[in-house]
């Protein structure tokens, strides 16, 4: 590494002070500038796509029930082990949900439930404003979870296919995706331009290296 | 009756001078804040304008702690000493022609006096406090007095030479009402020194020493809290008043200005002060705080003979003039 010093100051420099004259102009300058605080309980911030905010299930209008088939894939990629789900069988093997409980407290917020789920019944939600005095408020129930759905559509401008493309889970190709999750993303989200990892990108450019090599 | 009258005065001038503190605190939150590109306070009144008021109510109520350990008498007399100090100092200070309670002929002398036993202060409230924070920090002032209220004197002594006078109404008068005969033009390595030195002598930034932060925790005044805390942060702000002031007496020609204001013949002086004040908070919004060595080398090394030299310079002129 190659340290670069400041170059020495001359004796003029050294009267005047220069560069304290500098950062005088430069926080003189800054005076004048816009801040840039957000005043945050009258201001809100922008919410962008892929927001993991409050969890929620998603109200299936046709049922009126939650979309949920107790296949258990998000309870088992769950890295916080914060999911917990339990259900029955009919003779025919079909699954019904008993309970469905998220400890709110204890996620880490990755998302990867919703990505994982197979029929987009767990998703999450652009709220973010649920601190609570009360502990029991944060661990949530099926109906608390349903709840949170009712409210985020009510309060929010989306409408019920609500489902964010961003959340899919990466380097599967598009077709063997849910087909919501098959949705308009940009460019860097798609599969072929995804960034999957130091590994992938390594290879990638070995890959292209290794074709320019051949052309030529 | 004219003691009537002149305790009258002394309540108008401290009245003007509290709120004046309270606004300074809310006018330096809001120009470092803009400075960082922040908005400082803004929730109290419109754009915090009532924040002061706030602030003050709160460490009025807010509860007197004195520490087990601490040196009872001594904790509760320090800050008293700090602000009584930096208050009667205010009574020789004109803002304009006439327009002072003490008209004594030795103002820039008892100015200086002051100013040294408000230091008393900041190290009794730093031994008294009784915790090793406070004690570095009361140290450390001592120090910085002793180093800096020489130069302080010294950048002065050409300024008493010019005028011959130590009276602070005599000296803006000898400076007469015109731009170019500010003592600013002949004295402006006094200025230099005696702006540095003033910096220190009100322990600001880049001379906070005494009460570092980053170090200290909160220096001197660690241990304080409520009115007491408060009456610290009082004393601050009114000694850096008091120098800006003498800063404008001295050398920047006092109350006279380019025109006169009628109804309001203070207005030029307290304009100029303003602009010391902007001054502090500029200063405090860009440097870092010096060293301890670096502190003690600037103020022995360079103010020092910076300061003997504009002495030696003075003269000379005055001799080759007359």
């Amino acid at each position: 590494m190659k340290v670069q010093y400041k170059p020495k100051r001359n004796l003029l420099e050294t009267i005047f002070q220069v560069e304290i004259l500098q950062g005088m102009a430069l926080t003189l300058r800054k005076l004048f500038s816009p801040a840039i605080t957000r005043q945050y309980p009258q201001e809100k911030p922008p919410m962008y796509p892929g927001f993991r905010g409050q969890h929620a299930l998603v109200r299936d209008s046709l049922t009126n029930e939650s979309k949920c088939v107790a296949c258990m894939r998000c309870a088992t990629v769950c890295p916080s082990r914060c999911i917990k789900i339990s259900y029955h069988e009919d003779e025919s093997h079909k699954r019904f949900v008993d309970s469905y409980t998220i400890e709110a407290l204890r996620c880490v917020f990755c998302g990867f439930c919703v990505e994982v789920c197979p029929v987009g019944a767990i998703t999450m939600t652009e709220v973010f404003e649920y601190a609570t005095y009360n502990r029991d408020t944060t661990y949530f129930d099926k109906d608390l979870l349903l709840e949170n759905w009712d409210r985020f559509m009510a309060g929010s401008g989306h409408d019920k296919t609500y489902v964010n493309p961003f959340w899919r889970p990466r380097g599967i190709p598009e077709s063997s995706l849910p087909a919501q999750r098959r949705m308009n993303v940009p460019d860097d989200w798609t599969v072929e331009k995804q960034f999957v990892g130091k590994k992938a990108t390594s290879s990638q450019q070995c890959l292209t290296a290794t074709t320019a090599g051949g052309s030529h | 009756m004219q003691i009537l009258t002149i305790v009258l005065q002394i309540a108008i001038l401290l009245a003007i001078v509290l709120l004046h503190v309270a606004y300074a605190t809310y006018f330096e939150r809001k120009i470092i804040g803009h400075m960082q590109v922040r908005l400082g306070p803004m929730m109290v009144g419109y754009h915090g304008l009532l924040q002061p008021i706030a602030d003050g109510i709160k460490s009025f109520f807010k509860e007197d702690i004195v520490p087990e350990q601490a040196d009872r008498p001594l904790f509760l007399f320090a800050p008293v000493i700090c602000l009584v100090t930096m208050l009667t100092s205010l009574a020789v200070i004109p803002f304009a022609k006439g327009w002072v309670l003490a008209d004594i002929n030795i103002g820039l002398l008892f100015i200086f006096a002051m100013s040294s036993l408000a230091s008393y202060g900041v190290i009794l409230a730093g031994w008294a406090s009784n915790s090793k924070y406070t004690f570095l920090g009361g140290l450390r002032s001592m120090a910085q007095v002793i180093s800096y209220e020489l130069p302080l004197g010294l950048s002065l002594v050409g300024v008493m030479m010019l005028s011959g006078s130590l009276n602070l109404t005599t000296i803006v008068d000898s400076q007469g009402s015109s731009f170019s005969s500010m003592y600013l033009f002949p004295q402006l390595i006094g200025f230099f020194v005696f702006f540095v030195a003033m910096l220190a002598e009100t322990n600001r930034v880049p001379f906070d020493l005494p009460e570092a932060e980053t170090e200290l925790v909160s220096g001197y005044i660690t241990e304080y809290s409520g009115m007491r805390y408060a009456l610290f942060f009082m004393a601050e702000y009114i000694g850096m008043m008091v120098m800006s002031s003498i800063g404008t007496i001295c050398f920047l020609g006092g109350w006279n200005g380019p025109f006169e204001v009628p109804f309001f013949p203070p207005f030029w002086f307290i304009l100029k002060v303003y602009g010391f004040l902007f001054l502090f908070i500029w200063i405090r919004a860009t440097l870092p705080r010096y060293r301890y060595d670096q502190l003690m080398a600037l103020g022995w090394k360079l103010l020092l003979p910076l300061a003997l030299l504009n002495i030696f310079l003075t003269g000379l002129f005055k001799i080759l003039v007359h």
